[in-house]
C-alpha cells in the first residue's frame, strides 16, 4: 500500500489572472485527518479544487498515490476513483427527481460510457451497504432534495463509501449544521474513517473540532503560514499569523 | 355528421400519416431532450435558440439555399456563441438571452421584408406546418432520437452528475465542458430540424411542457425522462388528432394538449405525495 497518499509540491493556482494559492507544498500520509484552516478568501477551496483536478494548476506537481496528475487534472481512472469529495453546499441544483438510493448509486457506477442497467445486483448490495453504515437506509427511498442539511451530509458520505477509496476531501463539511448535527456527522466521519482506513483533507472553520478530531492542520492564507500537529499549528500565535493580528477564535457551546 | 367521419377520412392521407409520425417522434425528442434541459436551467436558453432560428431560416432564403440546410450550421454556431457569451458575460443570462433573441427576430423579420420569392408564409414560420413534414424530414428525426437517446443513455451517470452539482461531477472525472457542450450542440440541432414541423415560436413548448409535467410526478430518473418523452410523444399525435378532427391550426392544438397533460400532473401532485408515503406502495430502497 501507498504510504504517501498525497504530496503536493510547489502548487500555484490563479482565478481570474489574480494568484489564489501561491508556492504551496505538503504532503498526506495514509490514514491519517489533516485540517486545512484559514480566513475567508486564503484559497482553502482554490487548494481543494486543484487537488481534485477541477481547477488547473499554474506551477507546481500533485502526486496522488504515487501517480502525477495532468496539466488538465487528468488522472488515471483507477487513481480517480479512489478519491471521493464532500462538497461545502450540495442544493443548487437538487430539484432532480433522484432517491437518495438512486443517488448513491451513482457513486457505484464506473465513468465513462455504460449501459445503464449494467451493474444490477452488486450495485444494489453496495448501495444497501454504504447506506447501513452512514445509518441512512431510512432515507433511501426520499429524495435527495427533501433531505435536512445533516441527512444531505450523511448521504454525500455514503455516496463516497460506495466504492472503496484512499482519499476523502471535505469542503467545509460543517457548513449549515447546528452544533449536535455538526457533532454526530464528525462522530460518523470517524466511526468509517477507522473502520475504512481513509485518509482524510478538510477545510474546517471550527477550530475547537479541529483541534479534537485532526492528526495535522495546515494553515493557509494564500501561502502555507504553518503546518504541524494541533496545539503547535492553532497556537495564539501563530493563528494571529495566519488570521491577522487581535484575532478570536470562536469557541462553540455544546449541550451537555 | 360526427367527428370521427372526417377524421378517418384525413388518416388516410399519407401527409396525415406523415405528420402523426413527425408528431409522435418530434415530441419524443423534446421530452427526452427537454428532461435534462429543464434541470439544467436552459429552458430560456432553447426559447432563445428558437427565436433566433429565424433568422438563419431567413439567411437561407435569402442566399437561395435550403432553409433547413442553412439552419442546422446557423443553429449550433449561434448556440455555440451564446453558451460562451453566457458563461463570460457578468450579466445576467437570462437578460442576455432575451436581448439576443428578441434582437435575432427582430433582425429577421426586417430581412424577411426584403424577400421576394419565398413561397411560405411568415405564419408557417412562427407556428409550424407539420402538415408539410417530408419523408427526409422525418428520417431525420428519427436518426436524432437515436443519437440523443444512445448518448443520455450510455453516459446516463455522467449527465445526472453534471445535473446535479457541477463541482461533484469534476470530482467524479465528469468530461464537463465536453458534455455541457455536446448536449447544448443537441439541443440547437433539435431545434433545428424541428422548426419546421412545430414553428419558431413553439418549440420551446415542446422543449419545457412535458419534462415539467413528468417533474411532478416521477420520483425516480429514468422514470422522469422515459415519462417526459411518452407525454411529448402522445400530446403531439392527440394535438395533431383534435386539429384535424376540429380543422384548428395543429402546432398550437399540440401545445394546448401539452398544457392540458401538465395541468393533469399538477391535479397527481398531491396523489403522488401521499403514494411515495405509503409504506410498500414505494420502491425498496436499493432496488
Amino acid at each position: 500500500m501507498v504510504k504517501m497518499v498525497l504530496d503536493v509540491s510547489g502548487l500555484t493556482v490563479r482565478r481570474d489572472a489574480v494568484i489564489a494559492v501561491d508556492n504551496v507544498s505538503f504532503s498526506l500520509e495514509s490514514e491519517t485527518d489533516t485540517a486545512l484552516v484559514g480566513p475567508n478568501g486564503a484559497g482553502k477551496s482554490t487548494l481543494v479544487q486543484a487537488l481534485l483536478g477541477i481547477l488547473p494548476p499554474s506551477a507546481g506537481s500533485i502526486r496522488v498515490l504515487g501517480h502525477a496528475m495532468g496539466p488538465q487534472g487528468q488522472l488515471p481512472r483507477s487513481v480517480r476513483e479512489q478519491v471521493a469529495y464532500v462538497p461545502q453546499s450540495f442544493a443548487v441544483r437538487n430539484r432532480c427527481p433522484l432517491t437518495v438510493g438512486d443517488f448513491v448509486g451513482l457513486g457505484w457506477d464506473p465513468p465513462g460510457l455504460r449501459l445503464p442497467w449494467t451493474g444490477g445486483e452488486r450495485r444494489r448490495s453496495a448501495v444497501a451497504h454504504a447506506l447501513r453504515q452512514t445509518h441512512a437506509t431510512n432515507l433511501a427511498d426520499r429524495l435527495i432534495s427533501d433531505l435536512s442539511g445533516g441527512q444531505t451530509k450523511r448521504v454525500l458520505l455514503a455516496f463516497c463509501l460506495v466504492r472503496p477509496r484512499r482519499l476523502l476531501v471535505l469542503d467545509e463539511a460543517q457548513a449549515g449544521l447546528d452544533s449536535q448535527s455538526a457533532e454526530q456527522f464528525y462522530d460518523l466521519l470517524f466511526e468509517l474513517r477507522r473502520s475504512e482506513g481513509w485518509t482524510i483533507l478538510q477545510i474546517s472553520h471550527d477550530l475547537d473540532m479541529v483541534r479534537r478530531t485532526s492528526d495535522r492542520v495546515l494553515c493557509l492564507n494564500r501561502s502555507l503560514r504553518c503546518s504541524g500537529p494541533p496545539d503547535h499549528a492553532l497556537s495564539a500565535a501563530q493563528l494571529e499569523e495566519v488570521y491577522g493580528r487581535g484575532f478570536v477564535p470562536y469557541h462553540h457551546r455544546h449541550a451537555p | 355528421m360526427s367527428i370521427e367521419t372526417p377524421l378517418l377520412e384525413l388518416l388516410q392521407f399519407p401527409f396525415m400519416q406523415r405528420a402523426l409520425i413527425g408528431g409522435l417522434l418530434t415530441g419524443a425528442l423534446g421530452g427526452v431532450l427537454g428532461s435534462f434541459a429543464v434541470l439544467r436551467q436552459l429552458s430560456f436558453f432553447s426559447d432563445a435558440l428558437g427565436h433566433s432560428a429565424l433568422l438563419g431560416i431567413t439567411l437561407g432564403i435569402l442566399l437561395g439555399l435550403n432553409p433547413t440546410l442553412v439552419l442546422i450550421p446557423f443553429a449550433v454556431v449561434f448556440a455555440l456563441g451564446v453558451n460562451h457569451l453566457v458563461q463570460r458575460s457578468q450579466l445576467p443570462a437570462d437578460a442576455l438571452l432575451n436581448i439576443i433573441y428578441s434582437s435575432s427576430l427582430a433582425l429577421a423579420v426586417v430581412a424577411l421584408s426584403f424577400v421576394r420569392s419565398y413561397r411560405g408564409s411568415i405564419h408557417q414560420l412562427l407556428f409550424g406546418d407539420i402538415l408539410g413534414v417530408s419523408w427526409l424530414d422525418l428520417g431525420l428525426i428519427a436518426f436524432l432520437l437515436v443519437v440523443a437517446v444512445g448518448y443520455l443513455a450510455l453516459t446516463r451517470r455522467d449527465q445526472i452528475l453534471l445535473t446535479l452539482d457541477e463541482p461533484l461531477a469534476l470530482s467524479r472525472g465528469v468530461a464537463v465542458p465536453v458534455h455541457r457542450l455536446l448536449f447544448i450542440v443537441l439541443l440547437a440541432v433539435v431545434v433545428a430540424i424541428s422548426i419546421k414541423a412545430v414553428g419558431v415560436l413553439l418549440i420551446s413548448a415542446f422543449v419545457v411542457i412535458p419534462a415539467c409535467a413528468s417533474r411532478l410526478v416521477s420520483r425516480h430518473f429514468n422514470t422522469y425522462v422515459v415519462l417526459a418523452s411518452v407525454l411529448g410523444g402522445v400530446c403531439a399525435v392527440l394535438g395533431l388528432l383534435v386539429s384535424g378532427g376540429f380543422d384548428l391550426p395543429s402546432g398550437p392544438c399540440v401545445v394546448i394538449v401539452q398544457l392540458v397533460g401538465f395541468l393533469a400532473a399538477l391535479a397527481l401532485v398531491p396523489l403522488c405525495t401521499v403514494l411515495g408515503r405509503v409504506p410498500g406502495v414505494r420502491r425498496s430502497a436499493t432496488r
